[in-house]
């Protein structure tokens, strides 16, 4: 009984490792249905590029702050900044740069390490 | 031979349990102890504790936050006209079928909804209308949108005085005999347009460096990203413009050639007479990263074939 019973347990032990190594690494949960807000920052930063260039297209701002709800974030404009500000820092693409700067400086916040990109501007937008 | 033994016990068969050697381990024990394990594991990892969502690709979004980005990649295809990003993204999306025939089927669906009650999901819509009629698709939003929300002014006739026939003419109308002429064809020959722009900018990156302040730095590449060198670049600026050839300075590059600019000036930088300008490089302050000191913006400028 006493080896059935040692077997039971390091079987178990075995079979609780190798059960975890399968259901988190090797084929963890793929959630579907997800909210944007869960989206990789990768895929966060392009949405926000795409309603920047919305912006400049149409020069609603009212509709690219509801656009950019979906993200999750509490303070758009802050959040908008941000990213402007690590797009600069990183050195990413000088027209995705220039599209987060106009979409900042039409929040009201363009910042001095943004000026010398601010160089598009939405209809009705104030250069 | 008898199987009583010298005790007058009844010997065990040759193949009975009892005279194969016993495992160090209970087979039975084993084995069900690995299902519950496995199971018990499985049920934590999947279920009790699973892993934290985050990372989340766009083909996971739900229904309506993957609306929400298919109209952001139409809104940026309405401002850009770059069908090759489009459609890339849209392959990220990992859409059923025709990804361009989905954005019909979303705009379809989001027009017929709430989204289209204010202006700003109108013009989102409309964004997508114009993306994938480009592209030959059609969808309902091409009905719903074009009839059901532009307000169509009603017109009011006002009732006028009832104006009169006018009497019969007394001179008969003259019958008129037309002739059929065959119109002279004519050979128009179109020329052919040499294309504008061999050249395309395909990438422009900022940094900045205090060695290498407020640099433009270029390279002009073929198809497969391999070198020209001795293609000329021209910088222009507001009063003037420097034309020079990639290729003289091997140990950067035979592609690469490079241009410093004057602080708070702004440049374009195009492959001379092969492609058009790009956009303006402005030569803003900026703080080198490494060593904290002031510098200029200093950009890398890459041109390739169209």
């Amino acid at each position: 009984m006493i080896r059935f019973l040692l077997s039971l347990l390091v079987a178990l032990i075995i079979g609780a490792a190798i059960g975890l190594y399968l259901g988190w690494v090797r084929f963890p949960v793929q959630y579907l249905n997800s909210p944007a807000a869960s989206l990789a920052d990768r895929y966060k930063d392009e949405y926000t590029i795409m309603v920047a260039t919305g912006y400049l297209k149409d020069g609603d701002l009212g509709g690219a702050v509801d656009r950019l709800r979906v993200l999750g974030q509490a303070n758009i404009p802050a959040y908008v900044q941000s990213v402007t500000e690590r797009y600069i820092s990183n050195s990413q693409d000088a027209s995705d740069i220039t599209y987060l700067v106009a979409l900042s400086e039409g929040l009201g916040r363009l910042t001095p390490i943004m000026q010398p990109y601010s160089q598009l501007h939405a209809p009705g937008q104030k250069p | 031979m008898s199987r009583y033994d010298s005790s007058g016990n009844y010997a065990p068969d040759a193949r009975s349990k009892y005279r194969r050697p016993r495992y160090p381990f209970s087979p039975w024990g084993v084995a069900i102890g690995l299902i519950l394990g496995l199971a018990g594991g499985l049920l934590y990892a999947w279920v009790v504790n699973p892993r934290v969502e985050f990372n989340t690709e766009p083909w996971q979004l739900n229904e309506t936050d993957r609306a929400n980005y298919i109209a952001g990649i139409a809104l940026q295809y309405n401002y850009d006209s770059d069908l090759a990003k489009a459609v890339n993204r849209l392959v990220v999306l990992r859409l059923p079928g025709d990804p361009i025939q989905a954005v019909a089927d979303t705009a379809c669906k989001l027009a017929s909804s709430s989204y289209v009650d204010n202006s700003s999901g109108q013009r989102a819509v409309r964004s997508m209308m114009t993306f994938y009629q480009l592209q030959g698709r059609t969808g309902c939003a091409d009905t719903l949108l074009a009839s059901g929300n532009v307000a169509t002014p009603n017109a009011i006739i006002e009732a006028a005085t009832p104006t009169l026939r006018p009497p019969a003419t007394k001179t008969p109308t003259p019958q008129v005999t037309v002739i059929a002429q065959a119109t002279p064809t004519q050979n128009i020959v179109i020329p052919t347009i040499q294309p504008q722009a061999d050249f395309t900018l395909v990438d422009v990156r900022t940094y900045c460096s205090k060695e290498l302040s407020g640099l433009i730095e270029v390279r002009v590449q073929d198809y497969n990203g391999d070198p020209i060198p001795g293609a000329s670049v021209t910088v222009k600026w507001d009063n003037g413009e420097s034309t020079f050839v990639t290729g003289l300075k091997p140990e950067r590059g035979a592609d690469y050639a490079d241009f410093q600019m004057d602080a708070g000036k702004s440049y374009t930088v195009q492959v001379a007479g092969r492609s058009d300008p790009s956009q303006a490089l402005v030569a803003g302050s900026c703080n080198d990263p490494d060593t904290g000191q002031p510098a200029l913006i200093s950009y890398r400028a890459t041109f390739r074939p169209q």
